[in-house]
Order: structure tokens, then C-alpha cells, then sequence
């Protein structure tokens, strides 16, 4: 296309930023921030553009790129994307654009703070538009494991302690401060990168034509055997990033003790990663398998969507909130792709667009929250609203996406999920899903209550609390446009990711 | 027949000369140090001028791709050591420097006919002559309070495995009714029940030599106790001369005989795999800690060898250069750190990326290499160890290996986590002698070279264990 190779620009314009800070920036705060910006701006133009210009007559992967590195090996640098990557690259763009803004503030080493990020965002990207399994799964490495240094250096520790039994249990093994939570992410983490290791090994050898290539796997027929334990080798590894339960309980930790960009971009794009690498090398490389194993995915998905709800009910810190309600929404994409109807895949993936921004606002506005206010207890805090507006209204609107409102991104997405959920060999599946959906009003209207719209709290260290500015605006301004945008104007999303959901399904339940 | 001897011969010219010199000399450090090295990096030079292929005396001393590949990694890693070793501190190294160099040399001579031996009881010459060696460097800080223990238990540990070596060598003999070693195929072929009780044992007994479990014990106490930069060597060089062997007997021109032995190396794979990573987590010393680490990395050594397959065996040569890159890089540092705060102790490295980053990053680079993390060695070596496992079918091993590796990531970062993220007691950097520094900077080319570019290292290890099979 134009001979500009727009995907590799995409893809590593925020490693090349990050290089740019470790070298040029020392000591020079905000010559890092502008970078980063430039970095992550360039990803955004170009993903934009590249979404603009996706030709969704001709469907397929496109932008392809391709030249060897290990030709004995069949190693090759492959990028290409389709409908769904496209938007998954949009979202990745449009979280950390925003994210740099939201973490504007960040002071401590805010060197290596941005280039590990930025270098993190590489990773997602890589994993979005490489087609080379090999390469993925380096990309995938990429993405997992600055978290460590992210979360361990700028995290937070949990603030809301248990009394009692627990909490002296919780103090005497570290739980709930950000080393331990760094350490469980990596570990959880990089237990599913073993299992999707040894399955992607295993495909190549059985291929025996020396080729990692998604193209030339995907027209392969395995045998029945090796295609069961892949795929469950590929759900439980890209599983445990999207958080199915019961391997979800790095999230909640996770999310909690990261610094507000990470949690924004981990619980916004990296849970998509590990749907998205599901979706693409389990249900895509493995079909019969997929069909096999719908009602586990499925029945998982739906333990997940109330667990996480219950989950997220129970909580008093406000972080810890948004950290199961993220468990709970993607347990409705995890659900949505098992109904293997097209409804429902447009659905999953929609909502993995939907709950990334939902949910990187969500996160903005805690960071900001905390900030201002200096508490993540949300019994402590109280009638924010009257000081901070322009918060308040975006949690509410962020709240009201989560619960499926009309008019938002969440409602299409739990929409088309439910559906597909009717229409698919499990009817039943649709109760769980939509108490989920009631549960997810509860404690979302009783947040947002609580916190923003009733009565002042006498504490008062909360009183006088100055709303957002500056930077933090655009935040906030970006994510809740895109959320209200994508709500009114589904089509928008529907339309590429229906090219390529179409294709999938063809492959996975045939002509039926 | 000069030409093929030559590596061994200017060795063992090397190790006169040095102890020579040191008697000559009464005072100071000496020339010992430097020239050993120089005579260690001519002679990795010299290697490249042997022929390939040659055998000598009735085919019991053989230069071939493996005797050759061995031997430069040898040498490769005692000349580091030696580097390294120049910055200790202690008297006994700069007033008994030739005895040191001395007893270095000889080992390394002692490796290098191992290497090559293509007999019996060569084979265990050579062995002895690696070994005795090693005791004395162990002990050598001879007033120290530990040291003696330790190179008592390497020594008692050490000779009952050559004792069970020996035994088992008997066995063979008495079946073949000759010590060369290509009466061994042919044995095995037939499948006698006293052939493989001989095998058995000479398992078992080079099993002790690589620390495998359940013969592992001695090599916590033996690092812990001996000096650094040695310890470096040690928990590199020997090993490798152990799998050679291992390779000659068990493989080498044997075929499918060999893989009768499949499930029992496979089992000593996964026990070695597991037992080194567990007893790894609890350790607060770092020397321990990286012994530990050690054993686990025999067993994905052994995973590779379990495959008994021409790519299996390329693969655990792979690793053991990927492994003796990112090891002695670890030790190194560790020679560093513990020299500037007098610990051994996993403490102290709190706080190390703000006193000095470099020293950290290359700390953290041989983590990541030991945890096998892409874009250095080790995620390469562990990568090709378990797709040669898996062509074999070895799917639970390979799972068993792949979550284990999990484990190890887990108290490799603990190290990295009070490098990177606990602020640290003193602010003043840690000094890191020229010498020291140098050869840290090797491994970690070394290790980042493989990782960015691991192709000519695998055409070569493809190479050498091709010649084994044909």
C-alpha cells in the first residue's frame, strides 16, 4: 500500500520512542512525555488510518509485509490484518494515547517508566498483526513481561485491608502488596506462555512443512487427537490472560497494584490479547476442536460472568472493583465466541472493543480519583460530585456502558453476545449472562452512588478536591468520545469485524 | 599424529612451564596468571588447526567434531575463569598463583583426552585427570574454614563415582572382551543382561560427575565454599566433559540400541528438572541458589539427550554453550557483588540497578538467558532441547519442562526484583575490577549474540552430532 509499510510503522514507532527516551531523555521529564506522545500518536494515525482504508469488499488479511529471517526454519517476519485485528489495533492505539495523558503526572523514573511501556505496546501490536506463530509468541513475551518492573516499581499496594483471620494471613505471605501482585502476574502469565509454546510446537511438528505461517496452517487439516489437546493447551494458555476462571485471580491482584496507564492498557488491551490469540490459534487453526469444546469455553465463560460479578459486589476497594468487573465482561467475550453463531462472535468481538475502552476509562478515572483524593476506599469517600463534575460524569458514563445502556458501546456488544447465546446449542447460557448483566447495575449504580452523586462525606480530607485538568482531560474526553461514538454508530465496528467473524465461521460450523 | 595431538601437548608444555615459573618466582603475583591465559587462547587457536577426523593409537584417541567441539569450550570457559580469578583478593591466589594456574591446566588437559578417548580406560584417565585437579581447587584457600570441608565432600563424592565408573566399566569389558569403545554397539545390540547392569552403573556414575539427580548433593556445599571464579568453571566445564562422555558411550554409533535407555534418561531428566528448580526457591544465597539452578539445567540437558536423535543431541550441545555463557556470567557477577559487599547473600543485591546499572543489566540479561526468556541464549536453547523431545513423541516431558521453567522464572526474578524494584541500603556503586569486567562483558555477548543470532551455533551442533549417528 503506497510502498509505506504501515503496519511495521505501527508497530514500532512506540519501541523506536522508547529507544529514543533511554537514550536522549535523561533527566528530561518532559521531553519523555512529548515522545512518548509522538510514539504512541504515530501508532494512533497510523491505526486509524489503516482501519479507514481496510478494504472490507476484498475481506481477508491485508497490508500483508513479509520477508524471511530464519528460512530453515520457516521463521518469517509476516504481518498482515484483518477485520478484527484492525480494531483490536485501533484499540490498542486509542488506551495508550490516552494513557500516556493519564499518567502525565507520573514523576518517579518516568525514564524507564515510558520506555517499558511503550516497548509493552510493541508487544501488543506485534501480537495483533503478525501472522508467524513463532514471531507472536515472541511479540506475546514482549507484551507480558515488562509488566513485572512496571507493576513492581510504580505499582500500589492494596490499601483496603481485611481484618481479622485474613488479614494476618495476608500480611505474613504478602498478598495484596505490588511485589506480590507483580510476581503472580508474571508467573500466571508466562504458565500460559508455556502452554502456548508447547502448542504451537506441536502444530509445527505436525505439519512437517517447516513453516510457522498462520496462512499455511490454517489450510491445514489436523488430526482429530492432536487438535483436542492443542486446543485446550491454547485455551488454558491464552485463557489465563483473558482471565477465565478459575485462573482469573492474577487480574484482580494485578490490576489493583498497577500504576493507572498499565492498569488502563493491561486490563484494556492485554486481557484482548489473550481472546484475540484464543480466537486466531485455537478456534482459527483448530476448528473441530473448537466445535468439541464450545460448551466448556462456553460454560466457563458463563461461571465468569457471575463470578466476577459476585466478585466485584463483595469489594470495598474501588480498584478492586473495576479489576472484577473486568473478569465478569470478559467472561461475555469468552462466551460470545463459544455460541460459535455470527451474532455472537460479532459480539465478542465488539465487546472486547467495548469493555477496553470501558474499562481504560474506568481505570483513568480511579488513577484520577485517587490522585485527587488520596483513597481508593469506597466507603470512605463520598458526594465527589459537586467537586468534580467532569469525573463524575465520565464514571457514570463509563458505568453505564458497563451495564449495557443503549446509546453505549456495551449495549451492542451484550446485545449481540445474547443473541448469539439464544441462538446457539445452549440456550441456557443466556440466564447466567443477562443476571450477570443485572448484577454488573448493582454494584456499578452503587458505586457511582456512593462515590459521586450522594451526600458529601464527613471526612474532611474529601472536601475541596479540584477536578481534572489539562492533560487528564484529554484522557478522559478521548475514551468516552469513542465509547458513546461506537454505541450510536455500531456499524462502524460491526462492519470490518464481520468480514473476517463471517470466514471463521464458515471453517468452524461449515455451511450448517 | 603431532598434529592431531597438539592441543593436548601444548597444554601440558603450558602446565610445566607455569609451575616452572612459579617456583622460580618468590614474591608477588607473577606472570603465572597472564600466561596461562595467553597459553589457553593459543591453544582454542591451535584447535583450529587440528584435522578433523583423525585417530590415533588403534582409534582409542580420536579428534572428531565433538572431541574438538569440547575441547574449545573448555578452554573457552577456563580462560575466562582465569581472567576472572586474576581479581581475587586473598593472599593464597597471588602467592600461590602458579599452583592455582598449574592445577587449571592440567584439568583442562585432563578434559580435552576425555574428550577424545575413544577406549575405556583412556576414558578414565582422563576423567582422574580432570578431577584430582578440581579437588585441590576447591580446597585450595586451605586456612579457610569451609573450603576443606567442601573439597573432602567434592573428594569423597568425586572418587566413589570414579569407583562406580569403574565398576561398570568392568562389566562392559567382561561382555566385549575389549576396552575400546566400539565394541559397545554391537553389546547393546544383543541387549546381555550384565551389558546393561554396566551401563547402568557407568549412568549412575557420570551422573554424579553432572550432578543429575539423585546424585547432586555435593554441588551446593562445593560452589558455596570454593572461589567464584573457579566456581564459574566448575559449574560449567566438568559437566560438559561429563555429557561427552555420556555421548560416547550411550550414543555414539550405537543407533536405535540406544533407545532402551530412553525412558530411563528421561526420568533422570524430569526428576533432575524438578528437584533442581524446588530446592532452588528456598535459597538465600545466591552461590547456592545458582547450584541449584545448575542441576535444573542438567536436566534440560538431559531432555535433549533423552530424544537420543541427531537434532536432540545438537540441541543439548546447543545449550550447554548457551548455558556456559549465561552460568559463568551469573558467577561473575556474583564475584563482583560479593567482593564489594562481603555477601553471598541474595540481600545483596538490593537496590543494585540504581548503584550500578550496568552490573544489573548484565545480571538481569543472564537471568533472563537461565530463564530461558526470548531474544537471549537460553530461551533458544530450551526452546530447541524440547522440539527435539517433542519430535520423539515426549509431549509429558516437555510439559513437565515448560511449567518447571515457570518455577524458575519465579526465584530468578526474586533476585531481579531486589535488583530493580527494592531501593538499596548504600548508594555508592559496586566497583568491578577492570579484569572481572571484561569477562563479564564477554558472557554477555556472548549470551546476546546467541539470542539475536543463534543460527551459526545451531548449523555447528548439527554438524558435530551429525558425525555421531552416521
Amino acid at each position: 500500500m503506497n510502498g509505506i509499510p504501515v503496519l511495521s510503522v505501527m508497530t514500532w514507532a512506540p519501541f523506536v520512542s522508547a529507544l529514543i527516551i533511554m537514550f536522549f531523555a535523561r533527566h528530561r521529564p518532559l521531553l519523555v512525555r512529548w515522545t512518548s506522545l509522538a510514539g504512541a500518536g504515530i501508532s494512533l494515525v497510523a491505526s486509524v488510518w489503516v482501519y479507514w482504508a481496510y478494504d472490507r469488499a476484498a475481506a481477508g488479511f491485508q497490508f500483508q509485509e513479509e520477508f524471511a529471517l530464519v528460512p530453515s526454519m520457516g521463521i518469517s517476519y509476516l504481518l498482515a490484518i484483518d477485520g478484527i485485528s484492525a480494531l483490536m489495533c485501533l484499540l490498542t492505539s486509542i488506551i495508550i494515547f490516552a494513557g500516556v495523558f493519564a499518567s502525565w503526572t507520573t514523576t518517579q523514573r518516568s525514564q524507564e517508566f515510558y520506555a517499558l511501556l511503550l516497548v509493552l505496546v510493541t508487544g501488543v501490536y506485534g501480537v495483533f498483526t503478525t501472522l508467524d506463530l513463532f514471531i507472536l509468541f515472541l511479540f506475546y513475551e514482549i507484551a507480558v513481561l515488562p509488566m513485572y518492573l512496571l507493576i513492581g516499581i510504580w505499582g500500589s499496594s492494596g490499601e483496603v485491608r481485611p481484618q481479622g483471620i485474613f488479614g494476618w494471613a495476608m500480611g505474613r505471605t504478602g498478598v495484596g502488596t505490588k511485589e506480590y501482585a507483580a510476581m503472580k502476574l508474571t508467573l500466571y502469565l508466562l504458565f500460559g506462555s508455556a502452554f502456548i509454546l508447547v502448542g504451537i510446537l506441536a502444530l509445527y511438528v505436525a505439519t512437517g512443512s517447516q513453516t510457522f505461517s498462520f496462512l499455511t496452517l490454517e489450510s491445514m487439516q489436523f488430526d482429530p487427537t492432536l487438535q483436542r489437546w492443542t486446543f485446550l493447551a491454547f485455551y488454558v494458555g491464552f485463557g489465563i490472560l483473558a482471565g477465565i476462571w478459575p485462573l482469573h485471580t492474577w487480574s484482580p491482584d494485578g490490576h489493583a497494584s498497577a500504576p493507572t496507564a498499565v492498569s488502563m492498557l493491561h486490563a484494556g488491551v492485554l486481557m484482548k490479547l489473550g481472546a484475540y490469540g484464543f480466537m486466531r490459534l485455537g478456534m482459527g487453526l483448530l476448528p473441530e476442536a473448537a466445535v468439541d469444546w464450545a460448551w466448556l469455553v462456553g460454560t466457563i465463560g458463563c461461571i465468569n460472568i457471575v463470578y466476577g460479578a459476585l466478585s466485584a459486589m463483595a469489594q470495598t476497594d474501588l480498584k478492586y472493583v473495576i479489576a472484577y468487573s473486568s473478569v465478569s465482561h470478559m467472561g461475555v467475550v469468552m462466551l460470545g465466541l463459544a455460541t460459535l453463531t455470527p451474532n455472537g462472535l460479532n459480539g465478542a468481538v465488539f465487546q472486547m472493543f467495548a469493555h477496553g475502552i470501558m474499562t481504560g476509562l474506568f481505570f483513568a478515572i480511579v488513577g484520577l480519583v485517587y490522585e485527587k483524593a488520596h483513597s481508593r476506599a469506597i466507603f470512605q469517600m463520598g458526594g465527589f460530585g459537586t467537586m468534580m463534575p467532569g469525573i463524575a460524569t465520565a464514571f457514570t458514563i463509563a458505568g453505564l456502558s458497563s451495564l449495557g445502556l443503549p446509546a453505549t458501546a456495551g449495549f451492542v456488544a451484550e446485545f449481540l453476545t445474547f443473541l448469539g447465546a439464544w441462538s446457539s446449542a445452549y440456550q441456557w447460557w443466556l440466564f447466567p449472562a443477562v443476571l450477570g448483566a443485572f448484577l454488573t447495575s448493582v454494584y456499578v449504580l452503587r458505586v457511582a452512588g456512593q462515590i459521586f452523586w450522594g451526600p458529601k462525606s464527613a471526612d474532611p480530607h474529601f472536601h475541596d478536591l479540584p477536578d481534572a485538568k489539562g492533560p487528564e482531560w484529554a484522557a478522559l474526553g478521548i475514551l468516552v468520545f469513542v465509547l458513546v461514538l461506537f454505541g450510536v454508530v455500531p456499524s462502524i465496528a460491526i462492519g470490518p469485524v464481520d468480514t473476517a467473524t463471517g470466514p471463521l465461521l464458515m471453517r468452524l460450523v461449515g455451511g450448517q | 599424529m603431532l598434529t592431531a595431538l597438539a592441543p593436548e601437548l601444548a597444554l601440558f608444555a603450558l602446565a610445566v612451564l607455569v609451575l616452572l615459573i612459579g617456583s622460580l618466582r618468590r614474591t608477588g603475583r607473577g606472570p603465572a596468571g597472564w600466561l596461562t591465559l595467553a597459553g589457553l587462547v593459543a591453544t582454542f587457536a591451535l584447535t583450529f588447526a587440528v584435522p578433523e577426523g583423525t585417530s590415533l593409537l588403534n582409534g582409542s584417541f580420536v579428534q572428531d567434531g565433538l572431541s574438538l567441539f569440547a575441547t574449545r569450550l573448555f578452554l573457552g570457559s577456563a580462560a575466562l575463569s582465569v581472567l576472572a580469578s586474576m581479581t581475587l583478593r586473598q593472599a593464597a591466589f597471588s602467592r600461590r598463583s602458579a599452583e592455582y594456574h598449574f592445577a587449571v591446566i592440567v584439568s583442562v588437559l585432563g578434559m580435552s583426552v576425555l574428550a577424545s578417548a575413544r577406549e575405556l580406560i583412556l576414558l578414565f584417565v582422563g576423567f582422574e585427570l580432570m578431577s584430582i585437579p578440581l579437588f585441590l581447587l576447591t580446597g585450595f584457600l586451605k586456612r579457610d574454614a569451609v573450603a576443606p570441608e567442601a573439597a573432602l565432600k567434592f573428594f569423597l563424592v568425586g572418587t566413589a563415582s570414579s569407583a562406580v565408573i569403574v565398576y561398570g566399566m568392568s562389566f562392559v569389558y567382561g561382555v566385549t572382551g575389549s576396552t575400546s569403545l566400539a565394541g559397545i554397539p554391537a553389546a547393546m545390540a544383543e541387549g546381555h543382561p550384565l551389558m546393561m547392569l554396566g551401563m547402568a552403573f557407568l549412568l549412575a556414575g557420570l551422573g554424579f560427575k553432572i550432578a543429575a539427580f539423585p546424585f547432586h548433593m555435593w554441588a551446593p556445599d562445593t560452589y558455596q565454599a570454593a572461589s567464584t571464579p573457579f566456581v564459574a568453571w566448575l559449574s560449567v566445564a566438568p559437566k560438559a566433559a561429563g555429557f561427552v562422555a555420556i555421548i560416547r558411550l550411550f550414543v555414539e554409533g550405537v543407533g536405535a540400541a540406544a533407545l532402551i535407555w530412553m525412558p530411563a534418561v528421561a526420568v533422570l531428566a524430569g526428576m533432575t528438572m524438578v528437584t533442581g528448580n524446588l530446592m532452588a526457591i528456598p535459597q538465600q544465597n545466591i552461590k547456592r541458589l545458582l547450584a541449584y539452578s545448575g542441576i535444573a539445567h542438567i536436566g534440560y540437558m538431559l531432555v535433549g539427550l533423552a530424544a537420543l536423535s541427531s537434532s536432540g543431541v545438537a540441541m543439548m550441545l546447543f545449550y550447554l554453550v548457551a548455558y556456559t555463557f549465561g552460568n559463568m556470567g551469573a558467577f561473575l557477577v556474583v564475584q563482583a557483588v560479593a567482593q564489594s559487599e562481603q555477601s553471598e547473600g541474595i540481600d545483596a543485591y538490593r537496590g543494585l540497578a540504581q548503584r550500578s546499572p550496568l552490573l544489573a543489566l548484565a545480571m538481569l540479561i543472564f537471568l533472563l538467558s537461565l530463564g530461558g526468556i526470548p531474544f537471549v541464549a537460553g530461551f533458544w536453547a530450551k526452546l530447541y532441547v524440547f522440539w527435539a523431545a517433542i519430535e520423539r513423541g515426549m509431549y509429558g516431558l516437555v510439559f513437565l519442562g515448560a511449567i518447571v521453567t515457570v518455577v524458575a522464572l519465579y526465584y530468578y526474578l526474586l533476585v531481579a526484583r531486589r535488583m530493580y524494584i527494592e531501593a538499596p541500603e548504600r548508594p555508592e556503586p559496586v566497583p568491578v575490577p577492570g579484569l572481572l569486567g571484561a569477562a563479564i562483558a564477554v558472557c554477555v555477548i556472548g549470551v546476546v549474540g546467541m539470542g539475536l543470532y543463534p543460527a551459526p551455533w545451531v548449523t555447528l551442533a548439527m554438524r558435530v552430532a551429525s558425525t555421531l549417528f552416521s
